[in-house]
């Protein structure tokens, strides 16, 4: 049997990858990046909702399960060039660095995940021009390290806000679609940083708090045990004091119908979920169906959701929407059974 | 397929029912009203659900309140954008009646609501849509508001134009605060730079910019009567509409003379001939 390739190495695919070898597939695993572990691994996540477990501890396991298997051909730093259909799967160019080479597969997962939406494009938050101004993304490496410090002049913040969907659930940037993340992963990261420095306060922005499930635990505790503040009403615009380095948002407050202008030591926007450029890319290469938004559109989203509808292609994880770690890797586990089925037809 | 992609598609004209019978609601009677103001409170809400303007400027609202955080009027009164779009959508007759009489008299047509508005809303012409309305209904708040920029309204309605950049100094523009004066520590800016960034096409004295040729004049005029402005403002202050007509009527009759002068002079020449025509 030729190698199924599984292309991209975040939780995703890590998780077909796992559960191919463990099937005894021969399997390619092919990431664009020098390392595996994805956007979690990339931007150093820290705890990871909904258990609030180290992200090392959910990645780690999984990393551990790919490598050093005879079945796992690891190919980093390596990106796919070309996809041919042929009588028993495709036969693709993989390049690295200066080098193209041809192989044969059987059936392809595609795990080619998300990208965090650029907040420069928001431009009224400053982000990119106000060094307080923080993508979540990157709270999460400071509160990994607990450095939770202002970049401009290094002191600890006395108050953070938290602006969510920002990226999201707008047209104005193209992207009506909701992130499921910003909500749940900024109430996790005000409760780290309340639980280590309860001298700090911490402010939500919100339009609607999206914990869903279970999830919704996480915002009750923040209140009634972290005494995080959630002020509904988004922040039209941050600017810096006069005279000073502190920034000042200014939004409405919904609930009351006021003007609000706060002053606030350091700002982060929860970015939302975009399809990543490996997603689109894939996508043309594999002449897969792609929806309003850029995502993967599964052929049967609800009864088959790993399924592309193409023969011998198959999608896990955040190429064919906004996804949570748990839901990536569970969609990994089906793409490998389905992709495995196919290869062995 | 996206999930959204198979809802049914939000048209923006009415359907057939619609348009016979336009939507409807009892008046909730929170207020005192007469009986007059009821039934023109419910007739102005009929017409303005019925709008085909409605259903295209308001498309739903996630009630984020970012319109209001730009908005300049909501700064300094109690107004917002987001209260108006809450109103045009979901309002009843009579809290449309409400905000018609006052608040949509704060907005200054900035659009700076448009631009933030993440769902797609267009606020500030569903504000014009509201005050169209309050004006052809000759509401007497609209009148009252109205009433001190009569002046305004005759330049506007009879050159086009109604400030100039001299104008531009505290003793008119008292509302613009430090910025116009030049007292300002921050901007620095003084009337004299203000003037300077008009840009130069439009940098007319007071005198200058209201003279406007007399072609110009009529086609405004044109404009306003074709486009039914003028019957709207009819109803709310005749004299005044009169007024103009008789500005537009002396403008008319100038015009006539010079054509014909024109056409006199032409008479005694040869070669080709352009076409004056009015
Ligand atoms: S999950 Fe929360 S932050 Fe993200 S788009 Fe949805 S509502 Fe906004
Ligand atoms: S157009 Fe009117 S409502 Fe909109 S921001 Fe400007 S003043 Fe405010
Ligand atoms: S910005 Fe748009 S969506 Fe938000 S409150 Fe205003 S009208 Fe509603």
């Amino acid at each position: 049997m030729n190698p199924i390739l599984v292309l991209g190495g975040g939780p995703a695919g890590l998780s077909a990858t796992a559960e191919l070898a463990s099937l005894g597939a021969p399997t390619l695993l092919v990431e664009r990046e020098s390392y595996l572990g994805g956007n979690p691994k990339r931007w150093h996540y820290s705890l990871l909702a909904p258990d609030l477990r180290p992200a090392e501890e959910v990645m780690d396991p999984l990393l551990e399960r790919v490598t050093g298997r005879p079945e796992v051909e690891l190919r980093l730093g390596t990106t796919l060039t070309k996809a041919e259909r042929t009588a028993t799967g495709f036969s693709v160019a993989l390049r690295s660095a200066d080098t193209t080479v041809t192989r044969e597969v059987s059936a392809v997962v595609l795990a080619t995940g998300f990208d965090h939406f650029d907040s420069r494009r928001k431009f009224e938050y400053g982000y990119g021009r106000y060094p307080d101004v923080l993508d979540f993304k990157e709270l999460e490496g400071m509160i990994h390290d607990d450095k939770v410090l202002r970049p401009s002049d290094g002191r600890p913040p006395k108050r953070i806000a938290w602006i969510l969907c920002v990226g999201s659930r707008d047209v104005q940037v193209g992207n009506p679609w909701c992130c499921r993340m910003g909500c749940a992963v900024s109430i996790k990261q005000a409760v780290e940083i309340r639980q280590k420095h309860p001298e700090i306060d911490a402010y939500v922005y919100y339009m609607d708090i999206r914990t869903y499930g279970l999830w919704e635990d996480l915002y009750w505790k923040s209140m009634q045990e972290y005494g995080v503040k959630f002020i509904r009403g988004r922040i039209g615009q941050v600017t810096v004091a006069e005279g000073g380095s502190r920034l000042i948002a200014t939004g409405e407050d919904t609930i009351l119908s006021r003007p609000t202008e706060v002053p606030f030591d350091m700002i982060v926007l929860a970015s939302g979920m975009e399809p990543g450029t490996g997603t689109k890319q894939a996508a043309e290469l594999f002449g897969v169906p792609v929806g309003p938004e850029g995502f993967l559109t599964p052929r049967l989203s609800d009864l088959n959701p790993v399924d592309s509808g193409i023969p011998g292609v198959f999608f896990a994880g955040a190429a064919t929407g906004p996804k949570a770690i748990p839901d990536a890797v569970t969609e990994g586990m089906g793409a490998a059974l389905r992709a495995f089925q196919y290869a062995r037809r | 397929m996206s999930i959204v992609a198979r809802l049914p598609r939000r048209t923006l004209s009415l359907t057939e029912e619609e348009e016979a019978a336009p939507p409807t609601m009892e008046l909730t009677g929170r207020r005192r009203m007469t009986a007059e103001e009821r039934g023109t409170a419910a007739t102005i809400f009929q017409e303005f659900r019925a709008d085909r303007r409605h259903r295209e400027f308001v498309v739903g609202c996630l009630n984020c309140g970012e319109c209001t955080t730009g908005c300049p009027a909501a700064r300094f009164y109690d107004f917002s954008p987001r209260e108006m779009l809450q109103i045009a959508q979901n309002g009843d007759a009579t809290t449309l009646w409400d905000a018609m009489q006052e608040k949509i008299w704060a907005c200054c047509q900035c659009y700076t609501c448009n631009m933030r508005c993440r769902f797609g809303n267009d606020i500030a012409g569903i504000i014009s849509v509201m005050r169209e309305l309050s004006v052809s209904h000759g509401l007497e708040s609209t009148r009252r508001t109205l009433a001190p920029f009569g002046r305004s309204l005759t330049l506007l309605m009879t050159v086009g134009t109604q400030v100039a950049s001299d104008m531009i100094q505290p003793d008119f523009f008292r509302d613009w605060g430090p910025f116009a004066t030049g007292s300002d520590k921050v901007w620095q800016v003084s009337a004299e730079v203000m003037r300077k960034a008009i840009p130069s096409d439009v940098l007319q004295t007071t005198r200058s910019s209201w003279e406007v040729s007399v072609q110009t004049s009529l086609e405004l005029f044109r404009i306003y009567e074709e486009t039914g402005v003028l019957d709207m403002l009819r109803g709310l202050d005749p004299d005044l509409t009169e007024m103009l007509i008789d500005i537009i009527e002396e403008r008319r009759e100038e015009f006539v003379e010079a054509r014909e002068r024109f056409q006199d002079q032409l008479a005694g020449q040869t070669g080709p001939v352009t076409t004056f025509s009015g």
